[in-house]
């Protein structure tokens, strides 16, 4: 049994591995698993996790590569009755996998290009238009395929040609704010859709904060993901220098990408046995958009001026949201708008699970796991799809063909804020 | 009487008759071993598997020391895919002399044991679990050693050298002339026949039973049988094999052995190695001990106990046992009792058994009067199938098997989950092996010796042996029942936490869903297993518990901020929560937001909807089954009234039954799925296994099985689908006159996959391409059935438009025969009922674990569920509890005998002692007392305190949660389930 070392400070925790005496065999997980429903080269959550967890040992070579095949969307943390944290002891068998060589060279150079966006962007980012024609090149793509195994079709966003920190050195501060935030941009919003960025601090703002954006790391969950620990480490550990002073002062952390919110809040922690005070000082200093929203709601201080919306949306809300275990943060906060009715699309997973579907031996299991998710939309007929994950985003609308915005580009919308992209056209229609 | 000549007869069949039997062969001796059940019965297969190196007795038996180490060399040469070369720490722990370490160092020195000190920090590196208040630690060559394997690797090699292994052959009497022994007569137990064995030396090796098998022949042998408890861990929490660094005692080893870590041992002296129990004393001694090595053991999952008879043996007697010599004893009756033709050889420990072996033989040429050398130390033993596929090791490891599983992408092909037990493992036990029981089969390849303790091999098993043996219905039934109870007896021990409620689910699945009672044929066979005597907990022996050792909590998660204002956590508000989203939770969550009121459900997950047949059972009893008579449901009822007014039907009352049941039934009608019957009479529908389970309510999918209309049906499986076998069912049914034939489906569809499970099979039912390939292989192989019976996984969506489009392709009345988990039928109900509660509004929340609550004088505020980072609020004017009490993981009972439920801290009793908690067989008539207790409710549902009075004012329970009734044994599940949640979540 892989036990890590001792905690350094007063918390205690629990060990990812130690939860998989609380199996009692039961099969509720295999029958929510969305990737063994499509694919038999995924054993299932019960095979992958606690029982083969009883046959791994440290320091022997890892039996089983076939745990690479999980996403790692938590659907069965979800419903698991006893508590066994599969995904997470899933990850850390990947990760072993990883340490151990088991992940042929080629693969392991694929999962690092796909799994570092934020060294992907600073690269190709300032050549954005070059690199997006590159990118959506037919020829490129097979050859991409052929070279670093990453399917043809699966959904490169293009790059934006400006980086949201660079908007945001220039964005006039407001005058008379009171209260200060701090914003987690992530690597989606910086170098792909700094549309939300924009919108999240233009909401922030008009909720009467100054929005602070500290120097930043990708949160670490794209390698975290791919097994790629080390690397996941030192991101995380950045960003926790970054954050912690601003965590120590009470100012909250908000990040509009979940995925991110739920990496600092509790996956890096957890996975890579960080129990410094450092950390869970930013733990618990961090907050999900909506989550940030709904606490302002509570305490009375929401900007509730909000112009209605008239449109009928599907919203889905990613498997990674749901990890947060907020119960439906994102309903509650667009709920506010009047007129704006939401569809819950009641999916799963849409099947991208970060990196996953990206990969050329899983593009076809991510497309087939999403396919619900994408009847779904494709039966809505609405213009525009809600979704809080950026790779959900882009996976539902390289499925689907429709757009797909975030939340927070609605509550701007809704204060009268400027409105960018799919969501400026689409209103602009609705409100005529 | 069968008669059979040989040169030698060795009897036992234990590491030390196997390993006789083979040295004799290979010495070139005509010989046979009698062993009275299978190989490795005895003591060999109840050790916790420790290859000493001889550190164990360096100071205290310096000799039995050097043979350990000896022979640890020759093993590790002869047998290395039997031993896990784990190496071994002795540590000294607070608790211990440390004037011991010098002389176990010298100890070691002085009879060549390699001993290397580890420092401290090393020494957490390599085991981080162990106490670091460890103060030195030394590492010696000990090893895990698979007992079982290598008794049956010593037959195998004494077989190709010519010798004959009979087992389930016991020994009624030595065969005695003027001048001594002359060969056993012996009872065949699988023919029932008497075997005559008739041989020039007849070699006792029969252990701790020496004493009782010399005196068939009036001779005295004065075994002292030493029993040892040990207890095994639900994973390897160590990789080492850990002593403590001090003179040999109770509970000082932990070996890591295949997939657990077994702590052992008590040593108490029995009279009889035939009847001897496990008693609380010794497990909580375990414990305790357990505690000094590894910090926090106590709050580990315990897998099962078990005990061994040591054979200890001595000339005159002794009361301490510990310090009879534990180097072995070869005693030739000619000298010592003047008795020809018969040698003893016992005592002595595993790691020696070859060694005793070789003297043994010695002295049978010596008797015999020829020079024939020894070579078992020379030659390996055969290689082990088992592990074929991997890289020949040198030793064996942990992860050989899930590597020999991925390597051939056999993971669809699990028999046994909890320890990757094939198909072909199976097969290879019950042929290959000559497997007569399942508990056969466990020898040989670990079936059922996992986490759930054989919840689903168990059937699986059955299944197999009665498909490749073709034995009798009843013998096979007779296995089913048998291998239950052997899991039985090591469970119950120790059934606290979540081993508990792994059994509950074990007994809702064999019980409720299979309907095990009702199998035929006779409750208990000859080859069943002996049962360990019931416990006592008056019977504690000289142990005092240390009030010292304390087990800090290992897992508190680290979610709740203990931040007084900031950070904050997001709040939900409610009229209503309901906790728990079994039957009952969403029953009374429906009923609440159909009602208008703003109502939530959170769980951790799902729940036992997905375990069971997805019937509505409302009553049921085996004593009115006797009686020929079936009495409906409302017949029990309107009894309980009198005989049991606290049972929640009782504080219903009929009237609220029925309507609950109505009101069930329309809304599945309004699903398309209805529920067919009435609380006036039970149906008698098939299961899995061929019994006959009744029920009150089924779905329109299953009546077709109704098996009061006797026409005859054809049971359906599929090749790949492990979990249903339909020979098996077909049997049984015809053992209970309803005509069935059978058939199993060998799709071209489901060969390309590398697994078929009941959800994957649901799945394709749901698509037309599949049931017409389903139904083009069967319609020509009908035969004269006129109702056909499917596994019950007819689709997920829309399971009535699959009944019917198979019925009109197949001309004739369909039905689903539910099984082992997950069930399609009840996940079908649980979708049904979640729609229904986001129809009106409401929102079901899983993975959002209860964790904490709040409450003013009588008045619960709000609840805390896990979250990320921070503990969620959920305030809520009233709290409906619907957990589902043991088995739904809502009330947890611990090794001390106190159990609570898990959100409110509500008080639950128990049965005073742990030994009146449990009887003494699975599934006993009346049920376990510890079963029937739970919440205490007011007829308002609300828990009450002793005096009678509701504990909180606005917090209900429901279904599994409460107390005054065992559902499971009353096959009341579903209806108190439904009946409690609909008037709870209807009236408040």
């Amino acid at each position: 049994m892989i036990s890590p070392a001792p905690p350094n400070n007063s918390q205690t925790f629990e060990v990812v591995e130690l939860s998989l005496d609380q199996c009692i065999k039961c099969n509720i997980c295999t029958t929510a698993c969305p990737v063994s429903a499509v694919t038999d080269l995924f054993p299932g959550p019960k095979y992958a996790a606690p029982q083969a967890g009883r046959f791994r040992q440290p320091d022997q070579p890892t039996p089983d590569k076939s745990v690479d095949y999980c996403s790692g969307c938590r659907v069965c943390n979800m419903v698991c009755p006893t508590g066994v944290k599969i995904a997470e002891i899933n990850a850390r068998a990947r990760a072993t996998l990883v340490e151990q060589g088991k992940v042929p060279p080629i693969l392991r150079l694929r999962n690092n290009m796909v799994a570092r966006a934020e060294l992907l962007g600073k690269i190709a980012q300032p050549v954005a238009p070059l690199a997006n024609f590159a990118l959506h090149l037919k020829p490129a793509r097979w050859l991409a395929e052929a070279m670093f195994a990453i399917h043809h079709k699966a959904p490169l966003p293009p790059f934006a040609p400006q980086r949201f920190t660079a908007w945001y050195k220039h964005h006039p501060r407001p005058t008379g704010a009171k209260r200060q935030v701090v914003y987690f941009h992530g690597c989606s919003t910086q170098f792909y859709e700094p549309r939300i960025g924009r919108a999240a601090v233009r909401v922030l703002e008009a909720n009467g904060f100054e929005v602070i954006v500290p120097p930043q790391n990708c949160c670490g969950l794209p390698l975290l993901s791919n097994g790629e620990f080390r690397a996941a480490r030192k991101y995380h550990a950045n960003n926790v220098s970054h954050l912690v002073e601003y965590a120590r002062r009470g100012i909250p952390i908000v990040g509009t990408s979940t995925s991110c919110t739920l990496t600092l809040k509790e996956e890096a922690p957890e996975l890579l046995d960080m129990h410094d005070e450092d950390t869970y000082l930013v733990t618990q200093n961090t907050y999900d958009f909506n989550e940030f929203i709904l606490l302002l709601l509570d305490e009375g201080s929401l900007n509730l001026n909000l112009h209605p919306i008239p449109l009928i949306l599907p919203y889905h809300i990613p498997c990674q949201y749901r990890a947060h275990r907020l119960g439906r943060p994102g309903f509650e906060t667009l709920g506010l708008i009047p007129e704006l009715h939401l569809m819950d699309s009641h999916a799963s997973c849409c099947g991208i699970a970060g990196t996953y579907g990206y990969k050329k031996e899983k593009y076809d299991i991510s497309m087939q796991v999403g396919q619900p998710l994408f009847d779904f939309v494709l039966e809505s007929d609405a213009p525009v799809v809600v979704c809080d994950s950026e790779t959900c985003r882009w996976q539902i609308t390289h499925a689907t063909g429709r757009p797909a915005v975030h939340p927070v580009e609605l509550l701007a919308a809704a204060y009268g804020l400027p409105i960018e992209g799919s969501l400026a056209e689409i209103i602009m229609d609705g409100v005529k | 009487m069968k008669y059979i000549q040989t040169e030698v007869l060795v009897i036992g069949g234990g590491a030390t008759g196997t390993g006789v039997l083979r040295d004799l062969a290979m010495r070139g001796f005509k010989c046979v071993l009698v062993e009275r059940r299978d190989l490795t019965h005895g003591t060999t297969g109840r050790y916790h598997g420790l290859l000493h190196s001889g550190g164990r007795y360096v100071v205290k038996d310096p000799q039995a020391a050097r043979e350990c180490i000896e022979e640890n060399r020759i093993l590790r040469r002869i047998m290395p895919d039997c031993i896990e070369d784990t190496g071994g720490f002795f540590v000294l722990t607070p608790w211990d002399d440390p004037s011991y370490a010098p002389r176990f160092v010298a100890g070691c020195q002085a009879v060549d044991i390699p001993i290397e000190e580890v420092s401290i920090g090393q020494m957490l590196r390599e085991e981080p679990l162990l106490n670091p208040q460890i103060s030195r630690c030394y590492r010696v060559p000990d090893g895990s050693a698979d007992s079982f394997l290598a008794a049956d690797l010593n037959a195998e090699s004494a077989r190709q050298h010519g010798a004959q292994v009979l087992t389930y052959h016991e020994v009624i009497r030595l065969l005695c002339y003027e001048d001594g022994i002359a060969g056993a007569v012996c009872l065949d137990l699988v023919n029932d026949e008497k075997v005559q064995i008739n041989a020039d030396l007849v070699v006792n090796a029969s252990g701790a039973w020496a004493g009782k098998i010399a005196a068939t022949a009036d001779i005295t042998i004065q075994m002292l049988p030493g029993k040892g408890t040990m207890l095994a861990v639900n994973h390897r929490i160590v990789n080492t094999v850990i002593n403590r660094c001090k003179m040999p005692a109770d509970g000082d080893i932990l070996v890591p052995a295949h997939t657990v870590a077994v702590i052992g041992t008590t040593d108490i002296k029995v009279s009889d190695p035939d009847s001897f129990g496990i008693e609380p004393w010794e497990i909580r001694l375990m414990l305790e001990e357990g505690e000094k090595l590894v910090t926090g053991f106590g709050s580990f999952r315990i897998l099962r106990a078990w005990a061994g008879v040591r054979p200890l043996f001595q000339e005159t007697n002794t009361a301490l046992n510990r310090d009879v010599t534990r180097a072995f004893v070869l005693l030739d009756h000619a000298e010592r009792d003047g008795k020809n033709g018969l040698l003893t050889i016992t005592s002595g420990k595993w790691t020696t058994y070859r060694k005793m072996a070789e003297v043994t033989v010695n002295k049978v040429c010596e008797k015999l009067g020829v020079r024939r050398p020894c070579r078992t130390h020379l030659e390996s033993l055969p290689s082990s199938t088992k592990y074929q596929g991997t890289r020949s090791p040198v030793y064996h490891h942990l992860g050989a098997r899930l590597a020999a599983i991925e390597k051939e992408s056999s993971y669809g092909q699990l028999i046994c989950e909890c320890e990757l037990a094939t198909v072909a493992d199976v097969e290879r036990a019950i042929i290959q092996g000559e497997a007569r029981t399942i508990d056969d089969i466990r020898r040989d390849i670990r079936l059922g010796m996992g986490p759930c303790q054989g919840a689903f091999c168990t059937y699986r098993a059955t299944g197999m042996l009665h498909d490749l043996r073709h034995p009798a219905i009843l013998q096979t039934n007779a296995a089913l029942r048998d291998f239950l109870n052997e899991r039985w007896k090591g469970l119950a021990p120790i059934l606290w936490g979540q081993q508990l409620r792994q059994e509950r689910l074990n007994q809702y699945i064999y019980q409720n869903v299979l309907n095990t009672d009702a199998l035929p044929g006779p409750k208990t066979t000859k080859l069943a297993p002996d049962m360990y005597a019931t416990s006592d907990d008056s019977s504690r022996v000289n142990y005092i518990p240390s009030s010292t050792t304390t087990s800090p909590t290992r897992s508190i998660s680290s979610t709740d901020s203990g931040l007084n204002t900031t950070p904050r956590a997001l709040v939900s508000r409610s009229d209503v929560l309901v906790i728990g989203a079994g039957l009952a939770g969403l029953v009374a969550a429906w009923r609440s937001v159909k009602r208008g009121k703003k109502t939530y459900l959170m769980t951790k997950g799902w729940g036992a909807t997905h375990w069971g047949s997805g019937c509505i059972d409302v009553f049921y009893s085996d004593q009115a089954a006797a009686s020929k008579i079936i009495p409906s449901p409302s017949d029990f009822i309107r009894q309980l009234s009198t005989s049991n007014p606290q049972h929640p039907y009782a504080l219903i009352g009929l009237e609220g039954i029925q309507e609950a049941l109505n009101e069930f039934q329309a809304l599945c009608s309004e699903a398309n799925y209805p529920l067919h019957g009435s609380i006036e009479k039970n149906w008698m529908l098939p299961t899995a296994l061929g019994t006959l389970r009744p029920t009150c309510l089924a779905p329109e999918t299953m009546i077709a099985g109704d098996a009061r209309q006797r026409t005859p049906m054809l049971i359906v499986g599929f090749s790949q689908f492990l979990d249903f076998y339909s020979a098996l069912a077909a049997e049984n049914l015809n053992a209970q006159y309803i005509f069935a034939s059978d058939i199993t489906l060998d799709l071209p569809s489901l060969q390309k996959r590398r697994f078929v499970t009941g959800i994957i099979l649901a799945r394709l039912f749901d698509t037309p391409e599949f049931r017409n390939e389903v139904a083009e292989m069967l319609k020509p192989r009908l035969g004269n059935a006129a109702r056909v019976g499917f596994p019950a996984v007819l689709g997920l969506k829309d399971s009535i438009e699959v009944k019917q489009d198979l019925e009109s392709q197949l001309g004739l009345p369909v039905f689903e025969i539910p099984g082992l988990p997950p069930s399609i039928p009840g996940i079908r109900l649980h979708n049904l009922l979640v729609a229904a509660i986001e129809r009106y509004d409401g929102f079901v929340f899983n993975g959002m674990q209860v964790e904490g609550f709040k409450a003013e004088q009588e008045i619960i505020s709000m609840v805390r569920s896990n979250a990320a980072t921070r503990r969620k609020p959920h305030y809520a004017q009233t709290f409906i509890l619907a957990t589902g009490g043991i088995l739904g993981g809502g009330s947890q009972v611990s090794e001390r005998g106190y159990a609570q439920d898990t959100v409110f801290d509500l008080p639950i009793l128990l049965p005073d002692q742990r030994s009146n908690w449990l009887r003494d067989s699975f599934l006993p008539s009346g049920g376990h007392p510890l079963f029937h207790t739970g919440l205490q409710v007011n007829t308002r549902f609300q828990p009450v305190n002793k005096f009678g009075l509701p504990i909180y004012q606005n917090l209900y329970a429901i279904g599994g949660a409460l107390g005054s009734c065992d559902p499971i044994q009353e096959r009341s599940l579903e209806g108190i389930a439904l009946a409690t949640g609909f008037t709870v979540g209807e009236h408040t």
